[in-house]
């Protein structure tokens, strides 16, 4: 089988996700073709083709369509079929055309999937499977149908009736779905995210003088570390002696550490910027407990790594998180938005005696090893493209 | 003041903030010559004491960058000579910008260079050593939170600040800030924003909505503390309060619009794109309350306008906000992020007799004829260039 993913970028170094499963996909002896904007050069794992800007320079723009048009020669029928399924949507002929030159490159391949990775980018291309004769599959993983939706209404109207299946990262991702105006049009197919849990391990015994928080996340309003600031701000005011790691970077940054400085918490946080997997592992194997506060969020691979490494969790219950870590089971959920509930619960799992942190550690370590192993993902992905067939 | 003074008012771009336009107009009444340069983006005035030198087009740029180069080859050579060693001497920026938002400055020469946004003081040091008087001003974000959150300002005000010839606070909790990064309390004058309160006609309130009519306005930004006051709504909600809020310059706000269909909030809030002044002022006469929910501020001129105009302010004491307001006198004053208060408040601002309500924006408005007139800016901001030239 011969699939085609689409993604933004190929997947950085960090992107276990979507790195194991083309791994997978290949393992089981199918072809896996990513396209995208934005490729890295360190990427190999399969073949990639490259798709063009959507802004094209005026100047250039002749030469490129012309090279694009005679190199869809071959194509031609594909083109044809695209082109009328787009007319009788009303597209008009310089829309269509726009269009053609901006995915020619799927004209050009045999493929029996097209899987968009994100919902976003499916939007305008709904035709384009039907056009080359391939499945069409949607993965939505949170920003897509959480946020996205909320300024572009009824952005997947059209999307609905053409997909074929859906994956989704959480029950919570697929409940917004029918907040969306989904009606069962296809199948839906939860499978959750994985990560390497050989190499999230740690047999360290750590000694803090105080509690040591930890968070790895961009530093995005959606991860809600205003929210976790506040409560901390509340707990040093308690008289708890703490220090918060904040792992990533992003486009809230100055919002977060000004925010840090005005709740007098400058000497008790520090933003470490972006890391690599091994000095996260290095971070989190010294932490006690890990917060994920967000208000909005798909899954969170970040908290299925910390459980991994042994640390306590509390996160917020945005979508995806309450299934990552079950309440009072193998961490604890807070509702959103309430930093008095979450100084209050972490200062009742500081106070638990050591045997239930034990148990609470262990369950949500043999949580994570069976329930999101990349093998098992590997499999469910395998199944998702098999059995639609 | 003699007749002749020349000050050049840079904010980067030739149409700049309401505040700065108003500034720049008070000037030209009183006969300095105002130059302004930067990027061409609209202009506010057309006078004969204002003079634009700015650029926009590509070819435009070419045409300006040939003019000045020549210029001041032939007039002022060894000025140019000084000139390009410093613009050599940065290795950041490409020297044909430089050259572009230089060469225009030195030609001129104004006896004062206003900068109005002091992150760029950097590139502007330059001017001292020509002669010309920098006068940088201490305003927003760039003193209030740009230093606290970015080791970087914070070195480069400790490093540039001392070397300043004077400074304008639009605010004393402004002018105590900057006061961290090294500059001189001597240096500092504070110049208090003011309006031109004949175009703000004061109404008293005849009935105080049902719901209630709040209103915020300002951009989308982490300090306006939106987030905050979008927290303090749904208390309201919860306890039953009947309100409308309107935030105006955030309609494509992500964070916003996602916080607000998660607190349910889709009745209650709106948010609409900037609109022109005229069109706030219309907007802020319909409502009960001004919001500003800030997490940090100079003087927020949004405020004034609505103390001007007869709008009861429940305002976050940050910054230089309890400057203007005395809580519960001309208006309130909540402690910033404090969403409980915050929505205490409102509920006791709904809770208003006609009558309580009216004293307190008489009282507000007095403040503002009091403190925060355009004449009273414009001469504060004359005294400042006169001290600057005679010393």
């Amino acid at each position: 089988m011969r699939i085609g993913l689409i993604l933004s970028a190929s997947p950085g170094y960090s992107e276990t996700f979507l790195k194991s499963k083309i791994l997978g996909l290949k393992e089981k002896g199918h072809s896996v073709l990513l396209f995208c904007q934005k490729s890295n050069p360190d990427f190999s794992l399969c073949e990639v083709r490259k798709l063009p800007s959507v802004s094209i320079r005026k100047g250039a723009l002749l030469f490129k369509l012309i090279i694009a048009y005679l190199s869809l020669i071959p194509h031609v029928n594909c083109v044809i079929k695209y082109y009328k399924l787009e007319r009788k949507e009303g597209v008009s002929v310089f829309q269509i055309m726009k269009k053609v030159y901006l995915n020619a490159a799927f004209f050009k391949e045999k493929l029996d999937w097209l899987h968009f990775g994100f919902g976003t980018l499916s939007i305008g291309r709904e035709n384009l499977a039907k056009a080359i004769d391939a499945k069409l599959a949607v993965s939505f993983r949170g920003f897509d149908i959480g946020i996205y939706p909320l300024k572009h209404p009824n952005c997947y109207a059209k999307l609905w009736n053409k997909v074929d299946k859906i994956h989704v990262i959480s029950n919570d991702i697929k409940t917004l779905l029918y907040s969306n105006n989904f009606k069962d049009q296809a199948p839906v197919v939860k499978i959750t995210p994985a990560i390497d849990v050989d190499f999230f391990t740690t047999t360290q015994n750590k000694e803090n003088d105080s509690i040591q928080f930890i968070t790895v996340a961009r530093l995005h309003w959606k991860k809600g570390l205003d929210y976790t600031l506040e409560a901390l701000a509340l707990l040093k005011k308690q008289g708890v002696t703490f220090h918060y790691t904040i792992i990533g970077n992003g486009p809230q940054e100055e919002y977060f550490k000004f925010l840090a400085h005005q709740l007098n918490l400058s000497s008790s946080v520090t933003f470490k910027g972006q890391l690599g997997h091994d000095k996260i592992k290095e971070a989190l194997s010294e932490a006690d407990i890990y917060l994920q506060y967000s208000v909005q969020e798909g899954f969170c691979n970040a908290v299925l790594e910390a459980q991994a490494m042994g640390l306590l969790c509390v996160v917020s219950d945005a979508e995806g998180l309450s299934e990552n870590v079950l309440h009072n089971e193998t961490g604890w959920v807070v509702p959103l938005r309430k930093p008095e509930l979450l100084v209050e619960k972490i200062r009742s799992v500081i106070s638990l005696p050591q045997t239930e942190k034990d148990g609470i550690i262990q369950r949500a370590k043999d949580r994570v090893k069976h329930e999101f192993n990349v093998n098992k993902q590997q499999q469910k992905f395998y199944e998702f493209y098999e059995n639609n067939r | 003041m003699k007749k002749g003074i020349t000050v050049a008012v840079y904010s980067g771009v030739s149409k700049s903030t309401t505040f700065i336009e108003r500034l720049i107009k008070g000037l030209v009444k009183k006969n300095v010559n105002v130059l302004v340069f930067g990027v061409a983006n609209g202009k506010c005035f057309q006078s004969k004491s204002i003079k634009y030198h700015c650029y926009g087009s590509k070819l435009n740029k070419l045409i300006r960058l040939c003019k000045y180069t020549l210029l001041l080859s032939l007039f002022k050579p060894k000025d140019k000579i000084r000139l390009d060693e410093i613009i050599k001497s940065n290795t950041i920026e490409p020297k044909r910008v430089l050259r572009l938002k230089y060469y225009p400055v030195l030609y001129y020469k104004p006896d004062i260079f206003h900068l109005q946004w002091a992150k760029s003081i950097k590139d502007w040091m330059w001017v001292q050593e020509f002669g010309m008087k920098l006068v940088v001003s201490l305003r927003g974000t760039h003193i209030t939170i740009s230093p606290k959150a970015n080791p970087f300002y914070k070195d480069l005000y400790l490093e540039l600040f001392p070397k300043v010839t004077a400074f304008h606070a639009v605010s004393e909790s402004i002018s105590k800030e900057a006061e961290k990064y090294n500059a001189d309390p001597d240096k500092i004058n504070v110049v208090k924003s003011g309006l031109l309160l004949e175009s703000f006609q004061f109404q008293s309130k005849k009935q105080i909505y049902k719901p209630l009519k709040i209103i915020s306005v300002g951009r989308s930004h982490f300090s306006k503390g939106y987030s905050f006051a979008l927290d303090a709504m749904a208390i309201l909600k919860e306890k039953k309060t009947a309100f409308h809020y309107t935030i105006i310059g955030v309609e494509e706000d992500e964070k916003l619009i996602h916080q607000r269909s998660q607190l349910q909030l889709k009745k209650e809030v709106t948010l609409k794109e900037s609109v022109s002044f005229s069109k706030v002022k219309e907007e802020l006469k319909d409502a009960d309350v001004l919001l500003l929910s800030s997490i940090e501020e100079g003087i927020a001129n949004v405020v004034l306008e609505a103390m001007a105009l007869g709008i009861l302010v429940v305002s976050s004491n940050c910054g230089g906000m309890n400057e203007v307001i005395t809580n519960e006198e001309n208006g309130f004053l909540v402690p910033p992020r404090d969403i409980n208060a915050m929505a205490n408040c409102i509920m006791e601002v709904k809770n208003l007799s006609e009558s309580d309500y009216n004293t307190i924006i008489k009282k507000a408005r007095l403040k503002i004829e009091q403190n925060h007139s355009h004449e009273k800016m414009v001469s504060g901001m004359l005294n400042l260039y006169k001290t600057v030239l005679n010393n």
